[in-house]
């Protein structure tokens, strides 16, 4: 069955992915849940939760909230947050989506509507519903977000890259120094990672922007349309001994699993990367693509995939699939496929 | 500064259940997801949560049938040995609005079992909120995984919406882990420990009382190795029930097999300790002499009133306790409990009482109010219990008291002051080669 994991624990899903985006910039986060979603999240999707105080709340629901749609009790909770979190002065709200709402059709833009006229604060609503992955929530929310904070033009700044796509999730890291270490885009503003609402807001000031993982292209898409910014498709850093060890095999069948930018990066960095193909569980966009790629849709794609390659750079978590796979495995860390990071001072 | 809400235990009696403060209420707020609390909103993640407790039974496999999001932080157990039994069957929007995916249930668990090295005991299937709301009958889905596959199968509430009703998701757990024990002859000399998942401590006097009572087979799910184990469950006599959350469990056990129980509750203060037992010889009708255990208590609490005397302390809800039941014991041991971060309910609301009468500027918080965002100590603590408080006070010598292995009865008083003592001495010696 394509949708039943024998072998390994389901991905990062979409929620985690918005509340990713969202968890630096100073707003108040409410995950439209009972608690089990905020708890993934914080507990295991977010590393930063340790480490960065964010107010990310459960608006735990219970049964009759959801059978009656009590809405307004929702906003009446969220206003009492915003009343007593006052002292943080927190900048805007946001509802992020669960199955919860996603099974009683929830209108989370009336909740948004609701919201901004009780709170007085902008509020932003992530549709997502917890059966996608993580790029998709964290691809609405950079979009949610733009379209509501970045509306002035401000002038460019000379030299000032964006970089979209900078989520642990995607990238590993929770500094954007680590994202950027080692690449030309040091000292570049990763939105929603190390940097403000305020970045949001003065987006056009950048004269170009990175994207580094799909998460981000919509977004890049959308800012190039409102003030002519142009793109460029980058990578987040790779581990050195992840590049060593693959530069040790370059030339072999080599098949490399991450999400897709990560793993064209890595391919990019091989003297023959035509012996290399490229998957991914995640977003895979075709534009992006070379002959040979492919996006996974279960655990039996990557199961057959696997036997026409001798190196397999992927997440150590991902071998559980392949108990008989006898060739050489380079250990590539995901955190949305194993929540370990790749900081530089780790 | 201290911005996080808080009430004074004489305020909150004066003002008594009936009215309690929203911040106190958590249908009345925001739920934060502390990084000291995880385990409330993410009971998968540590501890036992449903679907951990579901695997008790020895053999067993588990479906979770869910979004990808219910799913995710079972990663942790897989570090516990646990990946191999396991299972998941994602739901896409389609599956969560019309419900089809409930025919794919029994053709994953056929799926499964084909694939097992081993024929699996049980199917434990685990459902979440999807199903609380579509209203799945999960017996009948149930019935016909154990049609196809052979196998029994027996499901599991991860109902994170019904947590506070009258019967929550663990409560039903509990009677699930038990519910596949069939009907035999009862021995005399047999009774079950119910409450916990994991084995309890060892030194706990509860084993040599009943062991001197005759009762030579004293079973609990943690120590079953093997299913027939598990099954021998069903020869108890009585079942004694040491966690309130058993208590729909046990009368299942009742109702289906014929098994009565008597409850225990968990309690630090060794007079009520010592109540309990007495009641417990009545209702068995064996004499339990428990004399020996209670002196040794009330010596143990005498040398640490004498060390101890004044000394400032935190009280968490993340423990083995009910932490106004743990404050209101140290305050009649001396120790002044300067702050309690918990949960009060009706049934603890009579140790606040008393805790008012004993220690009025005690303060409540809550560990789920936004406000604990903003907390900072501004008071004086010197030692803390309880992994939320160890959380909050990072400097200061604390006990988690949260481990797997439970203590209970007088065992847990005597264990509680000794590991509390080890942590305060250790980091004054370690303060003072500092200096």
């Amino acid at each position: 069955m394509k949708k039943l994991l024998k072998y390994i624990s389901p991905l990062a899903p979409d929620d985690s992915g918005a509340c990713s985006v969202l968890y630096e910039l100073g707003g108040i986060v409410v995950i439209c849940d009972a608690g089990g979603c905020t708890g993934n999240i914080c507990g295991f999707d977010e590393p930063r939760w340790h480490e960065k105080k964010s107010a990310v709340f459960s608006a735990g629901l219970r049964d009759m909230d959801a059978i009656l749609g009590r809405d307004d009790r929702l906003i009446d909770k969220l206003a009492r947050a915003c009343e007593q979190l006052r002292p943080m002065q927190p900048q805007f709200t946001a509802i992020i989506g669960t199955p919860v709402p996603a099974v009683i059709a929830t209108d989370l833009h009336a909740v948004k509507r609701m919201a901004e006229k009780q709170t007085g604060l902008p509020c932003i609503a992530v549709e997502t519903n917890g059966t996608e992955y993580y790029d998709r929530g964290a691809e609405k929310t950079y979009c949610a977000l733009f379209e509501a904070f970045a509306a002035e033009r401000f002038p460019t700044q000379k030299g000032k890259i964006g970089i979209l796509g900078a989520t642990p999730l995607d990238t590993g890291c929770t500094h954007a120094c680590d994202v950027t270490a080692g690449t030309d885009a040091a000292g570049a503003v990763c939105f929603g990672m190390d940097s403000t609402l305020d970045e949001i807001r003065r987006a056009s000031e950048c004269e170009s922007l990175l994207v580094i993982a799909p998460s981000g292209l919509k977004a890049a898409k959308l800012l190039r349309t409102r003030f002519g910014i142009p793109y460029e498709i980058g990578a987040p850093r790779i581990p050195e001994d992840v590049i060593a060890q693959a530069m040790q095999h370059d030339g072999e069948p080599m098949l490399i699993v991450h999400q897709q930018f990560a793993a064209n990066a890595l391919r990019h960095k091989l003297r023959h990367p035509e012996t290399a193909d490229c998957a991914t569980w995640f977003l895979f966009d075709n534009a992006y693509a070379q002959s040979g790629d492919f996006p996974i849709r279960g655990e039996e794609d990557l199961q057959k995939a696997a036997k026409q390659y001798r190196v397999i750079a992927a997440d150590r978590d991902l071998q559980r699939l392949l108990p008989d796979y006898h060739g050489t495995w380079i250990d590539f860390p995901h955190y949305a496929v194993s929540a370990r990071l790749i900081n530089t001072n780790q | 500064m201290n911005n996080a809400y808080f009430i004074t235990a004489a305020e909150l009696a004066a003002l008594g259940f009936d009215r309690l403060p929203d911040e106190l209420n958590s249908a009345k707020h925001m739920i934060y997801s502390s990084p000291a609390t995880l385990d409330f909103n993410s009971p998968g993640a540590k501890g036992f949560g449903v679907k951990r407790a579901g695997l008790c039974v020895p053999g067993s496999v588990m479906l979770l049938v869910a979004p990808t999001c219910c799913g995710r932080n079972t990663a942790l157990l897989n570090e516990l040995g646990y990946h191999e039994r396991f299972f998941y069957l994602l739901l896409d929007e389609t599956d969560i609005v019309t419900g089809r995916h409930l025919k794919k249930i029994p053709e994953a668990c056929a799926e499964i079992c084909e694939s097992a090295a081993k024929s699996p005991s049980a199917i434990m299937i685990c459902v979440t909120c999807v199903d609380a709301l579509l209203g799945t009958d999960m017996e009948r889905v149930c019935r016909q995984c154990e049609e196809k596959t052979g196998v029994p199968a027996v499901p599991a509430y991860m109902y994170a919406l019904t947590r506070e009703k009258r019967i929550p998701p663990m409560g039903l757990t509990r009677k699930s882990v038990y519910s596949l024990l069939k009907k035999q002859p009862r021995h005399a000399d047999a009774c079950n420990l119910l409450g916990f998942f994991a084995a309890m401590n060892n030194q706990n006097e509860i084993y040599g009382l009943l062991g001197s009572a005759g009762l030579r087979n004293i079973r609990e799910i943690g120590r079953c190795k093997t299913f027939d184990e598990y099954a021998a469950m069903s020869q108890a006599n009585f079942n004694l029930v040491l966690n309130p959350e058993a208590r729909y469990a046990a009368q299942d056990l009742y109702d289906r097999l014929g098994i009565p129980f008597i409850e225990l509750t968990r309690v630090y203060r060794p007079d009520k300790i010592r109540n309990q037992y007495r009641g417990l010889s009545q209702a068995i009708g064996k004499t339990l002499d428990d004399a020996q255990y209670y002196d040794e208590t009330v010596q143990a609490i005498a040398a640490f009133r004498k060390q101890y005397a004044g000394l400032h302390v935190a009280v968490g809800e993340c423990l083995n306790a009910d932490s106004f039941e743990l404050a209101l014991a140290l305050t009649e041991f001396g120790v002044h409990v300067a702050e309690i971060y918990g949960t009060i309910g009706e049934r603890n609301f009579v140790y606040l009482k008393k805790l008012a009468e004993l220690s009025p500027q005690t303060r409540v918080y809550s560990n789920l109010s936004p406000t604990m965002l903003c907390y900072e100590r501004d008071c004086t603590v010197d030692a803390v219990i309880g992994n939320d408080a160890m959380y909050y006070h990072r400097d200061l010598p604390g006990i988690g008291w949260n481990d797997e292995a439970q203590t209970f009865g007088y065992r847990g008083v005597t264990l509680l002051l000794s590991q509390l003592d080890r942590a305060i001495s250790e980091n004054r010696q370690i303060a003072e080669a500092e200096i």
